[in-house]
């Protein structure tokens, strides 16, 4: 009896952190490192009379894809909005810095997955957590630069905002959800500086319009949408092969793509009226067909944006 | 002699002051004050439209700005107090003494206007109570009402949001009252006649459509794992129990987890076409998986809820649609079918003590009571039998009889702890320290024990018509009340006594293993799921979606 969009496998958008792990990789492959038994907790939270977690929100560990060796990281974004801060952001940076270290050796793994889901720094333990930031961001770069592809998973509840976001875009592949939101400042902070008229952050059809899957994925703000269940976002992770190339021509490429988007879109004041304007059919219900339907329409752009 | 006819004098000459702010009954938005400032004199009764759904607020917004030396001392009668312009009204010295059902957002400013006594509190009614009011002692002397659309003879179209005009209009024009109404537009024909052009004296085109609020839409995204195990409870150990045909739901989490459960655990459990089939509710999202999957006979709306008009219009079997094909919803009439023609209400609550009895009232939030002590009573004058009502009232009575008479399932669901980790169980209500301070002969009670049956926490069922004295009903509800102070102090002997009678019943009593509570039983898991349910019928509104 029940329509079979809503067919009732687990969904990336419900799932915590551990439980998108065991569904991307293979069974039983997953090794913690550092896990919820060392207890390496935020020493800062304390003072704001915050619970710590165990795991600090950031699981990290290596497993198996295919049998071939994979390095994950996952954040758990039911705690404190999936923030990057002090102990979260070492351990990323130590799986990205030890994957980068492996290359070439008995221990090299095929791919780093990040599955990010995140509102950005912590805001309790800010100086870190941007520090966190950008050495993530430089850790990121030298797996990709060792010639090991870091894919970005993108479908949780927190989105990928502020820091979050930076990271993803410059991921190897950006997968994404109806449901994921990609933007460097939360809708709630827009509104807060610049007032509801700019942007109504309680307008949440306005929100996931602009900021969502559907939207950075015409855009090219991301390689891949997919559908929300675990089983697609495993199969996306097992298709990391070809990533594109980590060198200049790509970076000059890729900022031409952006010199034409914003010549051709900058002036425009909602999603809807830049997908008019890219001749596609019927913009004012992209947002409302369904997953199949988007993806066959997405597919018919040939938006073969290779943000990277 | 006696003057029998000083109402109608006295309207007619309103009406003529009135005369040269109307073109026929067609009133200028612009001269909507003007026009009040004739017709209304102080310290008559007054409706403002307002419930808790729709709103007459631009006759509202023109209301305050009447001028005060003139008008004061207004009776405002009137279902919601919803509006902070139904608060400036007090504010202002327009209206002096209110007698209302329903406060939602206005809560905490209606306690504080209490407090520094800028209110003369009559009471406060369920809404048949109050309706039942205008017709013997509170009857309006003036009703400024709402509508979707209107003609220029005054017929008005107000459309699925009936709600409570036709309640209001009857009382005010039969008894030589005036009423106007805001419509969202002036056409030359309405899509039908909700409100006949002779009840109505005056009509405007409001500067906006009336606002309505999205009161029943839970997201079952917000549903949690909790709740969940509570409404397996439910079903398992009352539903199937029992089997109530027809019923009402209020409009918490925990029920709409219920509703999301039918299609798939209910339907486990053989339940389709034997419970729930007939319903006194509003249009709840939640509710379509059950609808679309053959659970639901029929339903009767006591309002509408934005984004479900399109959805009800395409399920004329389901839903009461008029000839023009949309909803038409009467709270008057629902709440008459929710206390006479139901068999269970289920629903949820903020305090229960000792007793049973169940308030929403805290210190310093005085919400009313909406349609809950209604629903949520038993009708001493039933006189027809179901099955579920008997079984409930051979239960209490601890045996069957020629005089035995049924009972109304009376279900309170209820997390042990609620908001801000405040106990959903307390030895004395909020509401009685209210009474006290405001000097109010009656603490504003929901329910009361007495007509409780059932209590449903994350711990188990509490039936209380098993009980046989107050101790038993005392022991039976700190036996569900987990880990408030109130169920800490629980007399465990007893307790297990009590157990062991069924009298309480734990998750594995019922066989209900708690890690079976899972999200992944639920129907739809988000609004979204609903829209795809509802094959794209149901518009959400923008504050829900999250595509």
């Amino acid at each position: 009896m029940i329509p079979q969009d809503i067919a009732h496998e687990p969904s990336w958008y419900e799932s915590s952190a551990r439980a998108r792990i065991d569904g991307v990789l293979d069974p039983g492959s997953f090794t913690e490192l550092l896990g919820p038994q060392c207890r390496i907790m935020s020493p800062h939270l304390a003072l704001f009379d915050l619970p710590p977690a165990f795991d600090d929100g950031m699981i990290v560990g290596r497993g198996l894809l295919d049998g071939h060796p994979v390095a994950v990281a996952a954040q758990e974004g039911q705690f404190m909005g999936g923030t990057f801060a002090e102990v979260s952001g070492a351990k990323l940076v130590g799986l990205l810095r030890a994957a980068a270290a492996s290359a070439g050796t008995s221990q090299t793994v095929s791919a780093v997955l990040l599955l990010l889901d995140t509102g950005g720094v912590r805001l309790q333990e800010a100086n870190a957590g941007e520090l966190a930031v950008s050495e993530t961001i430089r850790a990121v770069l030298a797996v990709r630069q060792a010639g090991i592809p870091v894919i970005a998973l993108i479908g949780g509840r927190a989105g990928a905002f502020g820091g979050g976001s930076l990271v993803a875009s410059c991921c190897s592949r950006i997968v994404m959800t109806e449901q994921g939101r990609i933007s460097v400042t939360g809708p709630e902070v827009i509104e807060t500086n610049k007032g509801a008229e700019e942007f109504d952050s309680r307008d949440r059809a306005l929100v996931w319009r602009v900021t969502g899957g559907r939207s950075r994925a015409l855009l090219g703000g991301a390689d891949r949408y997919i559908r929300g269940d675990v089983a697609s976002f495993r199969a996306a992770a097992r298709d990391r092969a070809n990533p594109p190339a980590f060198d200049i021509d790509t970076m000059r490429a890729e900022q031409v793509r952006l010199e034409k988007r914003l010549e051709r879109y900058g002036d425009c004041h909602d999603t809807p009226e830049i997908w008019a304007r890219m001749n596609l059919p019927d913009p004012a219900g992209i947002s409302e067909i369904d997953d199949a339907a988007f993806i066959e329409r997405l597919a018919a752009t040939g938006g073969a944006h290779d943000a990277r | 002699m006696r003057d029998w006819t000083k109402q109608r004098t006295e309207r007619a000459r309103r009406l003529e002051q009135a005369a040269p702010f109307a073109t026929g009954k067609v009133v200028k938005a612009d001269d909507v004050t003007a026009l009040l400032q004739r017709v209304i004199r102080s310290g008559d009764r007054l409706c403002l439209e307002g419930d808790n759904q729709k709103q007459a607020d631009f006759l509202a917004r023109c209301l305050t700005r009447v001028d005060p030396a003139t008008i004061h001392d207004l009776h405002i009668v009137q279902s919601g107090l919803v509006l902070p312009e139904h608060l400036d009204l007090f504010r202002l010295g327009i209206a002096r003494k209110l007698d209302f059902s329903y406060s939602g957002p206005q809560s905490g400013a209606i306690a504080r206007a209490l407090d520094k006594g800028n209110i003369e509190l009559g009471a406060i009614h369920t809404y048949i109570e109050l309706f039942a009011r205008y017709y013997v002692d509170l009857t309006p002397n003036v009703s400024l009402i709402a509508a979707v659309c209107a003609d220029r003879e005054g017929n008005l179209y107000t459309g699925p949001n009936t709600e409570d005009t036709p309640t209001i209009v009857e009382a005010t024009a039969y008894k030589s009252g005036i009423v106007i109404a805001q419509a969202n537009r002036i056409v030359d024909k309405v899509p039908r006649v909700d409100i006949p052009g002779d009840q109505v004296d005056f009509i405007v085109e409001a500067p906006e459509p009336f606002y309505v609020e999205p009161l029943f839409t839970r997201d079952p995204a917000a549903v949690t794992e909790s709740q969940i195990l509570m409404a397996m409870m439910a079903l398992k150990g009352i539903y199937a129990e029992y089997q109530p045909k027809r019923l009402n739901h209020g409009i918490g989490f925990a029920t709409a987890a219920i509703e999301l459960l039918l299609p798939t655990y209910g339907e486990q459990l053989g339940m389709r076409g034997k419970v729930a089939t007939h319903w006194a509710l509003n249009p709840h999202p939640t509710l379509i998986p059950a609808i679309e999957s053959g659970w639901v006979e029929q339903i009767h709306c006591f309002g509408s809820e934005v984004g479900m008009d399109g959805y009800m219009s395409a399920r004329p079997d389901i839903y009461f649609i008029g000839k023009d094909g949309t909803l038409r919803s009467n709270r008057l009439l629902c709440q008459n079918a929710g206390l006479y023609a139901c068999d269970m209400f289920i629903g949820a609550t903020l305090q229960i003590d000792l007793a049973g009895n169940s308030s929403t009232v805290t210190p310093d939030r005085i919400a009313g009571f909406g349609g809950a002590p209604n629903m949520g009573s038993d009708a001493h004058g039933r006189r027809h039998v179901s099955e579920a009502w008997l079984k409930a009232g051979h239960e209490a009575a601890g045996g069957a009889g020629p005089l035995v008479r049924g009972r109304k399932l009376v279900v309170q669901m209820v997390e042990t702890f609620g908001e801000g980790m405040k106990p959903a169980f307390v030895e004395e209500l909020d509401s009685i320290a209210l009474a006290r301070k405001l000097g109010m002969p009656l603490s504003p009670v929901m329910i009361f024990g007495d007509d409780v049956t059932h209590i449903v926490t994350e711990e188990g069922i509490a039936n209380l018509l098993l009980c046989r004295d107050a101790d038993e009903v005392e022991q039976a509800i700190r036996g569900v009340a987990g880990y408030t102070p109130v169920g800490l102090a629980r007399d465990r002997k007893k307790v297990e006594e009590l157990r062991g009678r069924g009298v309480i019943r734990r998750p594995e009593d019922l066989g209900i293993d708690p890690l079976q509570a899972n999200r992944n039983l639920l129907a739809a898991r988000s609004i979204r799921d609903l829209v795809t349910w509802s094959d794209g019928l149901y518009a959400p509104p923008s504050k829900f979606r999250n595509w």
